[in-house]
Order: structure tokens, then sequence, then C-alpha cells
């Protein structure tokens, strides 16, 4: 998921400055994971919104409906339509994804031209929970974990080398630019070790192929996914979430 | 490594003589004076001096410019530093051969300090090539009259290249097999971090075995308290020993400032006296004595040595 967390109000309410109709968006993607879109959260923007003399709309989406799914999206853009025409601007609780997606569709499907601002910052792709999150896949378009041990080293590694580990190794293992920080390429030695796989830590890796990051990227499917069939589909499997373990942080 | 011989550092270091190299810092200015001063003070001390390129990740004057001025204006042999932090493939392909084609001979091929650590935080840290890459990268400039991308060189560069390693790494074993990696990508001669423990030495060569290309021990006799405590605080993987730092503190008392300087340099060639008593003893080819702004101590040193 891509962890976010809300931008300072102080630079939202400068963003605002001089519009007084708002239109409040949230996401019931990940952005409501991490409470920064969620129906909560889009309440108590609006509250503060308010309190600034702001009047507000509020656009909550429920959970599994994410800003940058417009397929599913756009219903609830489209049953705001009033709103969005007459507002001065659009706040999105959502990551930068759903601002673009969202101020496309507006623009070009829905024919206004509005003001569209971010009230969150995107953080990366993380994994992990039920608390604690780490970014640890950086969707680079050609995946090196083949040869690395299982461990990315352009995202783990603060230099994302691919030769490594530096000559800033702490004393206790850690990054040179923060101390609570692993070093990736000792722990990706340490798993090398273990599996009996050292031959491959002195091969050189070469260096990365970065010709797949042209940006922006685009990507197609043929078909879209039913989310609703999908769901069925997987009814049966959904039952291992009964003995789902206890996740001691 | 190549039988081809472009520099007096690897013609000494084929020769097998035991081999002293300086370093010079450019700094942030408009003008190389103050190394181009340094590198005549060391003028037939070493046979080669290191310039430093935005160590520590403080933006200073282009490594290669400096080299370059240096070499020209005093005849200092330069190991020309590049490092990875600030370039990318291209640019560092760019460099190596403005290396050339300005006359430098040796590049020490570094990752570099993450650019978080200096004076420019903000910048976008590079890092498309690591150290064993850019290694590799130049060897195959050189050897086959290649870049990266297999596209011709004409007229390749004449220079050697090597590598750094990290003696005070708390994996050992991961670092070694690092440098063993950059041996194996053609690394011609390895210079090591810093070095103040003769037992850290000892287990460093002890894991590294035999090698097929000379290592010289990095020293660091400090000029001030001052930079010895920098290097204690702020340079990954280096300790100072506490009473070394102590006796460099001492000498701040001193209000006159030439029984100052005699002081400071008596603690360092005391201290260093027995560490490169040692030196003698352990596999290494020469030493790299990193004494920065600090010329007049590298005779008194090299007397150890003979």
């Amino acid at each position: 998921m891509i962890a976010q967390e809300q931008k300072p109000m102080e630079e939202i309410l400068g963003y605002l400055e001089g519009k007084q109709k708002i239109v409040v968006m949230g996401c019931g993607g990940c952005a409501t994971f991490y409470y920064t879109g969620d129906k909560k959260a889009v309440n108590e923007m609006a509250e503060k919104l308010t309190k600034e003399g702001k009047a507000v709309t509020k656009i909550i989406l429920p959970l599994g409906i994410s800003a940058c799914e417009i397929d599913m999206s756009a219903a609830f853009l489209e049953k705001n339509r009033k709103a969005i025409e007459n507002c001065d601007a659009v706040l999105m609780q959502s990551c930068g994804d759903g601002v673009q997606v969202v101020n496309e569709y507006i623009e070009n499907k829905m024919g206004l031209v509005k003001a569209i601002y971010p009230a969150n910052d995107a953080l990366g792709l993380v994994g992990g929970g039920p608390t604690k999150f780490k970014e640890t896949c950086q969707s680079c378009g050609m995946c090196e974990l083949g040869k690395t041990a299982g461990i990315c080293p352009l995202t783990s590694c603060g230099k994302g080398l691919m030769n490594g580990p530096c000559g800033g190794v702490r004393a206790d293992n850690k990054c040179e630019i923060d101390p609570d920080k692993d070093c990736a390429w000792v722990k990706i030695y340490e798993r090398m070790e273990k599996l009996g796989e050292l031959d491959k830590f002195i091969e050189m890796r070469d260096p990365h192929e970065w010709s797949k990051m042209k940006r922006p990227r685009l990507f197609e499917i043929e078909k879209p996914l039913s989310p609703v069939r999908a769901m069925l589909g997987s009814l049966p499997a959904y039952l291992t979430l009964l003995r789902k373990p206890k996740l001691e942080e | 490594m190549g039988d081809e011989v472009y520099s007096d550092l690897m013609r000494d270091l084929k020769e097998g003589k035991y081999v002293f190299t300086g370093e010079l810092e450019p700094e942030k200015a408009g003008d190389v004076h103050e190394p181009i001063e340094m590198a005549r003070d060391l003028k037939g001390l070493v046979v080669a001096c290191n310039v430093t390129d935005n160590p520590q990740s403080f933006a200073y004057v282009n490594s290669m410019a400096a080299s370059y001025l240096i070499q020209k204006e005093t005849g200092m042999e330069c190991i020309y530093q590049l490092r990875c932090a600030d370039r990318n493939r291209m640019a560092l392909l760019s460099d190596v051969l403005g290396a050339g084609a300005l006359g430098l001979k040796n590049i020490l091929a570094l990752t570099g300090d993450h650019v978080s650590l200096g004076d420019t935080p903000d910048a976008k840290p590079v890092y498309d090539l690591d150290s064993t890459t850019l290694i590799a990268m130049i060897r195959k400039v050189v050897d086959e009259g290649k870049d990266l991308g297999g596209n011709e060189i004409h007229n390749p560069p004449k220079l050697h290249v090597g590598g750094a390693a990290a003696p005070g790494a708390a994996n050992l074993k991961a670092e070694v097999a690092k440098v063993k990696r950059k041996i194996k990508v053609g690394a011609e001669f390895i210079q090591t971090q810093v070095v103040y423990y003769t037992d850290v030495l000892d287990r460093f060569f002890k894991e590294l075995g035999k090698v097929d290309v000379p290592v010289l021990v990095g020293i660091f006799p400090a000029r001030t308290f001052g930079q010895a405590d920098f290097f204690d605080k702020y340079v990954a993987g280096v300790d100072v020993p506490p009473d070394y730092l102590e006796n460099m503190k001492k000498t701040k008392e001193i209000k006159d400032k030439e029984k100052r300087k005699e002081e400071v340099d008596r603690v360092n060639v005391e201290f260093f006296t027995e560490f490169l008593e040692h030196l003698k003893g352990t596999p290494a080819a020469g030493c790299h004595m990193m004494a920065v702004g600090y010329p007049r101590i590298i005779a008194p040193l090299k007397k150890v040595m003979e």
C-alpha cells in the first residue's frame, strides 16, 4: 500500500487561501488504512475548514473504493456534480495518484476546471503492519531480488547500491545515514551465508537497468477486473482469516 | 591486472617498492592554491597524492580540475578520487575520459558518503553505479576501449584504477568479500580507510588472505585536536583511540604556537611509530598518509619505516 500522512494544516490552509467553497474528498483505499482519507479524517478536515469560515462539501469513499480507481470513484464525483461545479477548490485526502486521477476526470469527463490540492504526503509503497510499516519495493520495473537473497538493495540500502556494503556501515551494522536502519548489504550477506550462497555475494551485480523506469510509466490490461466476482471467487480462501495470527509489535 | 604501467604509482608498486601516498583536499574556493602549496611540500616525500572528491559530501572544487592543476603546477602525480554519489554512469564516463585527456593516471573509485551527511543535505543522491561497477567500467574503458553499453571509445585513456577498503568494518567478512569483488573486477590497488588499531589491521589482513594487488594502509596523523575529533565523531567506520585523542586535546592548552606544533608532532610521532613498526610486519605494500594540511609530519613518519 501507499503510506501517507496528512500535511500540516498551515500548508493546506495556504493552498485554500481566498477559496471559500471547498469539496473535501477522501479515499477508501490506502488513505483509509493510514487514517488520512477515511470517514473520520474527512469529517475532521471538514470541521477544521468550517472553523476557518469555509463552506465544505464532503465526499466520503467507503472502504475498498479508492479515489485513484476512477471506474469506482467516478460515481461519487458524479453524485456531487453540483457541489463540484460550485466549488472554488477540491481538497483531496489521498495520495498524489488520487489527486491527479480525480483532477483528470473532473476536467476531461465532467468538463469542469477546478483548482485541486493535496491534503496528504505520500510516503511510498510499504508493507508490514499492523502498526509499523517499511518501504521495501520501489516498483522499479526490473526486480533484482533474485540476485540479492530476497532483499532489495535499491530500496533497503540507503544508497541503493547493487554491490555493497559501503564503507560507512556503523559498528552495530546500522546504516551511515540513519542509526535506526540496518545495513541492507550486511543483511544480504547474512542471508546468503545462511543459504550457502556466498559465492553469489562475491560476484558483481551489473548496474541496475533504469530504462524500465521511464516516467510516466503507462500500463494496460486487456479487460478490467470485476471486484465483486473476484471477491466471491475468493470466499473460501477468506476463511483463512479466521486463523489470523496475532502479530506482536 | 594488465601489464601496462601508466603511472609512477603503479611503477613503484610493480617494482615492489614500499610506497607512500599523500592526500590533498580541494576546498570550497574558487582556486586550488592551498592544495598546490601542500603538493609542493609533499614533493619527493610521496610518490602520488590522492585528491579528494567532495569528502564527507561537502561540495568543494571539482577533483578532476584540482588534480589536473596540481599535477601541472607541481609535477606531483595525482590519484583522482571519483565518487558515485554525485554522478550517473554517463557523467562518470565523461569524467573518466576527461581525466585521461588531462593526463591523469590514477583513479580511486569510490561510492562516496551519502549526500545527507554533508553540507548540501537536500541534494538528490545519485549512486547509479557503485565503487565496484565503476571499477569494472573503468577497466572496460581502458582495456577494451568500450563503455558500459559496448560503444567504441576512440583512443581510450591510459590510467589505473584502485578501490577502497574499510578494515574497521563491523562485519569484516562482508567487507572483505566486497574488497575481493573489487579486485576480481579489476581494481589494481587498494587503499584502506584510516586505521588506528593494530589488531584491526591484523584482523583485516588475516581475513583478506593473499591477494594479487597491493594494499596501502591508511593512517591519519591529525594536525589539530579538532581534526582528530572530527574523524572520531563523523567519519563512518573509524574509531580514534581515546588516549591519542586525549593527548591531542592537551596540546590545545599550549599557548605558544611553535611549542604547540612541536607537541602535536611529538604526539603523532609517538603514536604512529608504534603503529608503523607493526605495519612493517604486515602484507601492506605501503602507507597512505592522509595528513591533510600537515605535510611536515610525513618525513619523520617515513623515517620510522626505513
